[in-house]
């Protein structure tokens, strides 16, 4: 028995090692480019270790964005931000109504709110483009980035599953000691489920800093592009300058990659939101 | 007390964005996919862009590439990420934390981050990839600018991204079931194999059908990926319906037919998770 | 001198309009969206500019050319909100501009663009007018013609003088080969992105997408199925390397090809980005379909319109008519980044008759200009960047690699869809 379950486990780790190390390769490899001199790229090399052009490749970004990839960086920060915010307001003060209260329609609503979930986005986009950019003279704002995808479900339906979980004593004792409706969310309901707005928060962050279809239709200026457009547009142009690209893309992912190895926790309960119960 | 307006106060700012930006214009594109929108004013000519579609071959195309991604890559991924999950759950696995680093990392890199590091890596003269395979004495195929390699790579891609976050969902899955069922069967002497093919995958399967809908509505609108990696090409090798839809709705600024395939799209989406739903979802 | 009487006008005009009352220089920022050399050529033009307009200062975008396409189209779609003082457009793709959105842009007439109605070829305005209107100010030309590595092409006992039809092209793309051990190319097509040589070798044979009326769908002509056969007969032949535009440059500069097939405006592109490679370089026409046939086609060629939505039409005008209508504009433009004057006074210039050193001292744009007069008419029309992108290089695509049986069988596929796709018939 002893000797099979050690003979498993070499098996699992002779398998799962190399896969891993496939895995890592990616991430690995847009480090490692990410310090190459530009002149290493187009050797055919597979870059195993990390060179010293790091500073000189930013540069180039630098160069090449006209000085404006900090600046997107720090649009994609502050419009995730408060994205993120605006998000959880309303998801959760949604989702609290769907969860706590018992009004008419609202089976009925919730199925439609739960919708846009299986609605690929495209059907939309068309029309929420024409409003933005045509009837409201919106493009190359934040309002536009940030509102229009306000309208994910995914908080909503993360947020009722949570809020169902609140006893109805707590709340029902809150009542009877006068407190108002909207007081009893703050200041019961709300604190309870604190570690689910903390999933939910870096769920929306996550989708926020990456988000690059829909802030490619509304952000043209380069002063006011997030991080993605301001890559793509980088991968888009005709003379592709990879140093500077690896850098940017570098820059982009490192730190969702620190938060994740800090809130690991948080990232896997906001992905499996929905998947279990 | 809950008969009152408070639940409709507490709906009405999340209703409001749903409103504007999500139920309003889900009307507004399915009246525009009526519409001849190349013509200045805009008319309704219904056949103009329903009847195109049927006949054209290049929405056929980005249809055909899109299933097959549809047909190969989400299978192959929904796998490997099953897999990776009960691997992840073995008591005997080491270094536990390393691995899940490794695997489930991907999740937060940005879709334009990695997809432009795949397109380097791919490079059919100077990707790391072709490197590698040169190094091996392997043919090094020039592989953005050949159809089937091309759609190999943009699957290789996707797969890379998302194992790590099914495997997630699957994994929240295998932790869910009840530790006894093991122990029952284990005393009954049921190998472990036989174990997972008799417990595990049965109670696995409300997550796993979770893990396929998403991925297909995922695959369905996939753009990202094959725009920035091969712009759709080489040809219309790689076009998917969102590449597809992007290149009609904002490169030709037709709106109306735009309108049209993001219907098409949808109506596909929506019979297909039914689909998946109906076949794998009913109660035993 | 030619600056100083300008200067002199300019005051005058100056003094003139002062007297009227009227708010005299223009002044205040202007923004241009263009791409790559294109850009980089208006920017370097920003100084002598200002030695005029002191007042006004231009800012160069410089995006790729895809984005630039996208992004103003959007714009107009967006009922000209966001849209820069000044866009380049490709004349090719200009069409659509000017067909769904006739208010997004100024119509020239209104600001005396008439004045140079003779200033350029009559076919310039062709795809740059609708109607009544002209929206768009012609900029440079695209003749085709061979950038030849005159060392590669000795060393391998090539001589570019003999090259005169396709047929021979390929044979000298043969021994180069044979000559680098497999090692140098002939030169770079882009099969994947692009269409540009099946388009211009169609227009070296007086075929294209749309007749010049752009009434009907002519892509399955024979001049059209003869240019598409032409390209697979090279592409087998196996002296061709495939790559979009930034591998061609590359190929250029690390020597991988022998041979670089354009417009004229890659002379820039080359110089620029391969200075290292000064002297080595070289010109000769396209080669003929048959011996003795048409050495001339176009390739590329770009306008500067302005958007209607622009808060400061005078500057954006005076600085258009700067880099266009005037001989100095044009010329400045040529020297820097090789772009070729379609403005006919700056063919007059000394510098176009000069030789030029990084070409060996050829005279070059004798050669290159030369061919003008033989370059076919033809239309893009407003479907042009659509029927290119979604099915034109597809079904180039897909007989490359085999899928139609015959060139033919391949351009009437297309046709067929361009028809479904635009409504248009196909011509008989």
């Amino acid at each position: 028995m002893g000797r099979q379950r050690t003979g498993a486990a070499i098996a699992l780790h002779a398998a799962l090692i190399p896969l891993a190390l496939v895995w890592i390769a990616p991430l690995w490899m847009m480090f490692t480019y990410s310090t190459l001199p530009e002149s290493e790229f187009y050797r055919a090399t597979v870059p195993l270790l990390p060179s010293t052009s790091f500073l000189d490749n930013w540069d180039v970004l630098d160069a090449q964005t006209k000085g404006n990839f900090i600046r997107a960086l720090f649009n994609s920060a502050a419009t995730s931000a408060i994205f993120t915010v605006l998000s959880l307001g309303l998801t959760s003060l949604a989702g609290y109504a769907f969860a706590r209260f018992r009004f008419f329609g609202r089976n009925a609503l919730f199925t439609l709110v739960i919708a846009t979930l299986t609605i690929p986005a495209f059907v939309v986009i068309i029309p929420q483009f024409i409003l933005i950019a045509r009837d409201l003279k919106l493009s190359n704002t934040w309002v536009a980035v940030i509102v229009p995808p306000l309208f994910s479900s995914v908080g909503v339906f993360f947020m009722r599953q949570n809020f169902m979980t609140v006893p109805q004593d707590m709340l029902d004792a809150a009542r009877v000691d006068g407190a108002g409706e909207f007081q009893i969310f703050r200041q019961i309901a709300l604190p309870l489920v604190v570690p689910a707005l903390a999933a939910l928060a870096i769920i929306l962050f996550l989708f926020s800093w990456n988000a690059f279809l829909w802030p490619l239709l509304v952000l043209s200026k380069p002063e006011i592009q997030t991080a993605p457009v301001a890559l793509g547009a980088l991968v888009g142009l005709n003379r592709v300058f990879w140093n500077a690209i690896m850098v940017a893309a570098v820059l982009m992912t490192l730190p969702m990659l620190a938060l994740f190895l800090f809130l690991q926790r948080y990232f896997i309960a906001g992905i499996t939101a929905g998947a279990v119960k | 007390m809950r008969r009152t307006a408070t639940p409709y106060l507490f709906l009405a700012p999340y209703l409001a964005v749903f409103a504007a930006f999500w139920a309003w214009p889900i009307i507004q594109s399915f009246l525009f996919s009526f519409q001849n929108t190349r013509v200045n004013p805009w008319r309704y000519q219904p056949a103009v862009n329903w009847g195109r579609l049927i006949g054209d071959a290049a929405f056929l195309g980005a249809l055909r590439n899109t299933f097959l991604i549809l047909a190969v890559q989400v299978p192959v991924m929904l796998i490997l990420a099953t897999g990776l999950a009960l691997a992840l759950n073995s008591s005997m696995l080491r270094a536990r934390g390393i691995f899940r680093f490794a695997f489930f990392a991907p999740v937060v890199v940005g879709e334009v981050a990695y997809s432009a590091v795949f397109r380097l890596i791919f490079n059919g003269r100077f990707g790391a990839m072709n490197g590698f395979l040169g190094w091996l004495g392997l043919p090094t195929p020039d592989w953005l600018q050949q159809p089937w390699t091309a759609t190999a790579v943009v699957m290789i891609a996707i797969t890379w991204r998302w194992t790590g976050y099914n495997a997630i969902i699957i994994l929240a899955g295998l932790q869910n079931i009840p530790r006894d069922l093991y122990e029952v069967a284990a005393v009954d002497g049921v190998p472990r194999w036989r174990q997972h093919l008799s417990i595990t995958l049965p109670l696995l399967r409300p997550v796993l059908l979770f893990a396929l809908v998403l991925s297909i509505i995922g695959t369905m609108q996939l753009f990202a990926e094959p725009w920035l990696i091969t712009m759709g090409g080489p040809g219309n090798a790689t076009d998917t319906l969102g590449t597809y839809l992007y290149r009609q709705g904002f490169q030709s600024m037709n709106f109306g037919y735009a309108s049209t395939v993001a219907y098409a799209m949808a109506l596909i989406a929506a019979v297909f998770s039914a689909t998946q739903i109906i076949l794998f979802g009913r109660q035993r | 001198m030619r600056r100083q009487i300008l200067r002199a006008a300019a005051i005058l005009a100056g003094l003139g309009l002062g007297i009227a009352g009227a708010d005299a220089a223009p002044k205040g920022e202007i923004t241009v969206w263009s791409w790559n050399i294109a850009a980089e050529a208006l920017e370097a033009l920003v100084p002598d500019f200002n030695k005029q307009y002191p007042d006004v200062k231009v800012n160069v975008v410089n995006m790729g050319h895809s984005d630039v396409f996208a992004k103003a189209l959007a714009g107009c779609a967006a009922g000209g909100t966001d849209l820069p003082d000044v866009v380049t457009i490709e004349n090719d793709e200009a069409e659509v501009y000017w067909a769904r959105f006739p208010d997004c842009f100024i119509n020239l007439k209104t600001l005396g663009i008439d004045k140079y109605k003779d200033a350029f070829p009559a076919f310039k305005w062709t795809q740059l007018s609708a109607g009544d209107a002209i929206y768009s100010m012609p900029w440079d030309s695209g003749p085709a013609v061979m950038f030849y590595r005159r060392d590669i092409y000795e060393k391998a006992g090539v001589d570019p003088a003999k090259i005169e039809t396709w047929d021979d092209f390929i044979e000298a793309g043969k021994k180069i080969g044979a000559a680098t051990s497999g090692a140098v190319k002939m030169a770079t097509i882009d099969t994947a992105g692009d269409d540009g040589w099946f388009r211009t070798l169609a227009n070296q044979q007086g075929c294209s997408y749309f007749d010049t009326k752009g009434e009907h769908i002519t892509i399955n002509q024979p001049g059209c199925v003869n240019a598409l056969e032409t390209v697979k007969k090279m592409v087998d032949a196996g002296i061709l390397a495939q790559g979009g535009w930034d591998p061609q440059i590359q190929n250029v500069k690390t020597g991988a090809v022998a041979t670089a097939f354009f417009g004229g405006w890659y002379e820039g592109t080359i110089r620029s980005n391969a200075p290292e490679l000064s002297g080595k370089w070289g010109v000769y026409p396209m080669p003929a379909a048959t011996k003795g046939g048409v050495r001339a086609a176009s390739w590329g060629g770009s306008s500067l319109a302005i958007p209607a939505s622009t808060k400061n039409p005078e500057a954006a005008w005076a600085y258009v008519q700067y880099a266009l209508a005037t001989p100095e504009g044009q010329v400045s433009m040529l020297k820097s980044r090789g772009l070729v004057p379609s403005l006919l006074a700056a063919l007059d210039d000394p510098y176009v008759k000069a030789p030029q050193p990084y070409w060996g001292n050829q005279p070059i744009w004798v050669d290159v200009l030369g061919t003008m007069k033989n370059i076919n008419p033809y239309r893009g029309t407003q479907f042009y960047n659509e029927v290119r992108g979604t099915i034109v290089v597809k079904a180039i695509s897909d007989y490359l690699n085999g899928t139609f049986k015959s060139a033919k069988e391949a351009l009437d596929s297309a046709a067929n869809q361009i028809a479904s796709s635009t409504g248009l018939p196909i011509a008989q």
